[in-house]
Parts: structure tokens; sequence; C-alpha cells
């Protein structure tokens, strides 16, 4: 099942006298914390993102319109994160349905490990992003990790790897580490439409002689589509922000440069360089970059994806 | 909710499989916990050694009580429980109210007002950190319990209000009609009928912004900054040194900071893996 943007209204019951008003009642309390603590700063980030302000600099000061944006344009750093952070999306969000839909199907099957299979579902989900990332870099560790020891044990490798100090595997383990903790969350929705899907349908496919493999791709999958879909689009929408795995992966990676998303470009722009007025043209780009996934997904919920 | 697959005998090699699929999952899903619970008990020394020895020769629990020496942990950990509570607290407050009202009102706009829910939960944190540290600054709030429960509150009342949209629509409207020819006001129909009748639906949001919040770095990270007012998520990271990661002390402290949540899961799980498939979640 996927998020309910248009349940339907099933009858149009007559407006009473006064609903208009206790609407507005209703709503309020939700509508000032939107407004006021999440509308407010966000327009606030489009000001600032027209005016230098540096902290280090705070002689360079005013109003300069698109000036950041064009600075961003020949901003070579700018432009490094933002193909990590594609390059990341990529592959990160195929690497989680690659894992997340077989999990689906697994915690579907019926068994008596049902509780303990929905925890180990839920526990990966639930894990806190900067704690999931210190778990996997010392996983990673060159010297005592669990990685290099099964890998050597297994005699796939003959030395233990450097994972967080070679680039290209810094990459690897920091996509690895993604991939383990959004999987659930693929997973879960996945679980949620497989369970929408009425038993009657397979039954009848199978007593029409369909194999399994015919089963799945001819009955299961096309009912899953839409949770699929909506799948994609909420994790293509939290691998453009990605920020936390990435910003504890960095600490420990002397690799850094190919770890660097727009989300921790953002955050060391304004955190640690102080400048706020970059930082804001900055965050700009990642809003217009969720908001266009965001348009995908209200177009295709609007479009009858809900079925 | 239908959990079991249709009667079929499965061949051995089916339920081998099957087997293996489930074993791969659990592991999958637990390893990294159970690894830093390992990791925890062990001394300094026995972690430095290659091949890994994966047991503890001895259950060294110092390290667990070093996580509170050291720093304020306790402290931490009463921090992030009382903004995950508040913040849930006020973020269901605001979306009960907010989701009946959109579910169930002939609202004008109401699309265009869910469009708008829709596009609040999709705002990236890190774009709003610096204008909401200057907010809170204004107001005086960094360094206080408010400085993150309105914003926790604020990012996961969309979800939150998306989900019990879901649970609320689902309820069929004849009963609060009943319930109002009958003489109940709208709000007695909400507060009588329909929210006793959603109470997965709650427990589900309710799951959904305590974990967000208990979870939250990065403005934890940069508005509450003395150390008395730390949250366990950024406790954690305080006990590395400039050149040193102290494991089995992180591992404790990652063991402590992650119990309330698997409590949680362990708990909850069938209800809220149902309310979640219900109602869709965001991650």
């Amino acid at each position: 099942m996927t998020p309910p943007l248009n349940p339907t209204p099933s009858r149009r019951v007559r407006r009473e006298p006064g609903e208009g008003l206790l609407a507005f009642f209703l709503l309020l309390p939700a509508a000032a914390l939107l407004l006021g603590v999440l509308l407010f700063p966000m327009l606030t980030t489009f000001r600032d993102s027209l005016y230098l302000n540096k902290l280090t600099e705070p002689w360079l000061t005013g109003f300069v319109g698109l000036g950041q944006y064009a600075q961003m344009l020949g901003d070579a750093r700018f432009g490094a994160a933002l193909r990590n952070t594609l390059f990341f999306g990529v592959l990160t969000v195929g690497g989680s349905f690659l894992v997340g839909v077989p999990m689906a199907l697994a915690a579907h099957l019926p068994g008596r490990a049902r509780d303990v299979v929905r925890v180990a579902l839920l526990l990966p989900w639930a894990m806190p992003p900067v704690i999931t990332g210190l778990i996997f870099a010392w996983l990673f560790n060159a010297q005592y990790g669990v990685f290099n020891d099964l890998l050597v044990r297994a005699g796939v490798i003959q030395e233990p790897l450097r994972w967080l100090s070679t680039p290209g595997l810094s990459v690897l383990a920091m996509v690895l580490t993604i991939v383990w903790k959004t999987s659930s969350f693929v997973a879960l929705i996945v679980l949620g439409g497989l369970q929408g899907i009425p038993k009657e349908m397979i039954e009848a496919a199978q007593v029409d002689g369909a194999t399994p493999t015919q089963t799945f791709f001819r009955v299961i999958l096309p009912l899953l589509a839409p949770s699929l879909a909506v799948a994609f689009i909420f994790r293509t929408i939290s691998a453009v922000q990605v920020f936390d795995i990435p910003y504890t992966f960095i600490q420990q990676a002397p690799a850094q440069g190919l770890l660097e998303t727009l989300g921790v470009y953002i955050y060391r722009t304004g955190i640690e360089f102080l400048d706020f007025g970059y930082a804001a043209a900055l965050s700009v780009a990642l809003f217009a970059l969720s908001l266009a996934v965001t348009a995908v997904y209200v177009r295709f919920v609007r479009d009858g994806g809900n079925s | 909710m239908s959990g079991d697959t249709p009667p079929r005998r499965l061949t051995p090699a089916q339920r081998a499989g099957r087997s293996a699929a489930l074993a791969a999952l659990i592991v999958g899903g637990f390893f990294p916990f159970i690894w830093m619970v390992l990791t925890s008990l062990k001394s300094e020394g026995e972690l430095q050694k290659f091949p890994v020895q994966y047991l503890p020769s001895k259950l060294d629990f110092s390290n667990y009580a070093r996580v509170f020496s050291e720093q304020p942990f306790a402290q931490f950990f009463l921090n992030s429980m009382t903004v995950s509570l508040l913040s849930t607290v006020l973020c269901i407050a605001a979306a009960v109210p907010a989701a009946y009202a959109l579910a169930r009102l002939n609202l004008r706009g109401r699309g265009l007002l869910m469009t708008a829910v829709v596009t609040f939960s999709m705002l990236p944190v890190v774009s709003l950190l610096v204008p909401m540290f200057r907010l809170m600054r204004g107001a005086n709030l960094l360094n206080t319990y408010p400085a993150l429960i309105l914003p926790y509150a604020a990012l996961s009342l969309p979800i939150g209000i998306l989900t019990l949209v879901a649970f609320f629509s689902a309820i069929p409207r004849d009963l609060e009609a009943a319930a109002m020819v009958d003489g109940t006001t709208r709000v007695g129909a909400l507060t009588r009928v329909v929210l006793p009748l959603s109470t997965p639906g709650v427990v589900t949001a309710a799951l959904l912004v305590f974990v967000n919040s208990w979870n939250e770095f990065l403005l934890a990270l940069s508005f509450n900054t003395k150390l008395s007012m730390r949250t366990v998520s950024v406790g954690v990271t305080l006990y590395q040194g400039e050149f040193a990661f102290p494991w089995p002390l992180i591992a404790a402290a990652v063991v402590v900071a992650t119990v309330p949540l698997v409590l949680l899961i362990a708990i909850f799980q069938r209800r809220f893996v149902a309310g979640l498939t219900a109602g869709g979640v965001k991650a």
C-alpha cells in the first residue's frame, strides 16, 4: 500500500455550519509549527543566498543577487560533491532494492521465526544513522575489522584491506553501510505491498499451472509496482540528502574527497568555514534537487499510483 | 493482513532455500548490533588481535561503568528521553486534529494542503540548519530542550499527519455520522469514535516521531553545545580522542544509546510493521 495522498472522499457530506471555522482551529497548531519552524527558515535561506555573509571575512557583506549561484557554477568542490551525491545515490538506491526486495519476500514467508524476522527488519531502519556510521567504520577497520577477518579466513584476500584509507574501497565501504541501513526501509514498504496482494490471485495462478517464477514475474511483481515506486522515490529523496553516515565516515577516512556529499559540503561551508551566504546558496541547490524528486512523487500519487 | 502463503507443499530444496533466506535476513539485521555488544565486553588488549577473537574470553563490564564516568552519559540519556518524549507529544497533539480535518472535513483546497504536507516532509535538515540556528538564537533557546523539541516535532509532523490521515480515512464515516445523529459534536466524534478506533495509527505515528527524534544528530550537535544539554546520538561521538578511538568504550555507549530503540521495536514490532505498511513510511 502506498502513502495515502488521496483517500477518496467516499461521499460528499454537506458542509455543516461552522465547519470552516472548525477546520481552521484543527489545522492551526500544525500550521503554526510547520510555518514557524520549517517554512520561515526555508524562506530565510532563499534570502540569505542573495547576500554575502561570511564570518571569517566580515567586511564583505551586501546584496550580491545571484552572485553566489554563479560562484557555485565555477566551484569544483561543489561539482565534485554533486557528482558524489548522485553517484552514491545511484549505487545505494540500487543496492537497497537488490537487498531489500528479497528481504521483503523472505519476511513474507510463513514460519515460526516471524517475530524475530520483524525485529531484524526494523533494527537497521531504527538504528541512528550516526551510530550506524560508527559501527560500520569499526567493522571496516583495517587492523581489527571483522570484514577483513572474514575475508582473510575465507581466503578471498591475503592481507587485510585498508578500507577507509583507500579511495575506491572507502567509497565501497560507505555504499555497503548505507545499503545495510536503507534496505530495511525498502523491505518494509515492499512487505506492505506483498501483504496487500490477495491470496486468491496467487492461488489462481498456481491452479492455472504457473511456476513460482512465472507467478512472481507475471502476478506478484505487477501488483507490487506501486509499492516499489513509492519506495524508490522516498529512497531517492533520502539519498540526495544523505548526511549523517558520510559525516561519520569522513571523520575516519583520510580519503575524504570522494566521500563528500552535497549535504556534508553544505554543513562544512556553513558551520566549519562560517560562510553562511554561500551555504545558503548551496542549500537552495539541495532544496531544488529534493523538490524535483518530490514533484515526481506528488505527480505519481496524483495520477493514481495509489492503487 | 494475510501473512500466510497459500497451502502448498514445499520441496526440501525450497524449504532449505526459505530457511537460508530467513537466516540471512536475521543475521544481517542483528549482526552489527550484536557485534557492538560483544565488542563492549572486551578489553582494549583483546580487541587488538588479528585474526579477530569473536567472543570475549571473560565478560568485562567495566566499559559500561566508564561510559557513565567519563562523560555525563546518564544526563545525555535523560536529555534524549525528555526531548524525544516531549517532541512526540507535541507532534501528535498537532497531527491528530490536522489529520482529522484533512481526512474528514470538506476542505476547500484540500489537495493543495496535502501537497504542502508532502513537500514539508521532504525538506533537507542540513539546508535549514543555519537559519534555524539563528531562529533559535534569536529566541534565546540555544542549549534548552525547546531548541530541539520544536524542530523535531515540526520535522516529523508531515509524516505523522500522512500516517494518521491514512488511518482516519479507513474508518467508516457512518460510525461518526451515527454518533453525530445521537447528538455528539464533530469534536466528540473525533475523540470518542475515530481516535479510539485508530489507536494503532497513533501508536505507529508516535513511534515514528520518537525514533526520528532519538536518532537526530545534526541539530542536536549544533544547537545544544553545552555538555549538560547533549543528547545520546551526539554523546556517543564524544569518546573519541583526537587520534584514538577507544572502541570498547564507544561500543558500550552505542549499546546504551540503542537499548530504548531495541526495546520499543521488540515490544511493538507486530503493530508497528502493520502500521508502517498500512500508512507508508519515510526513512
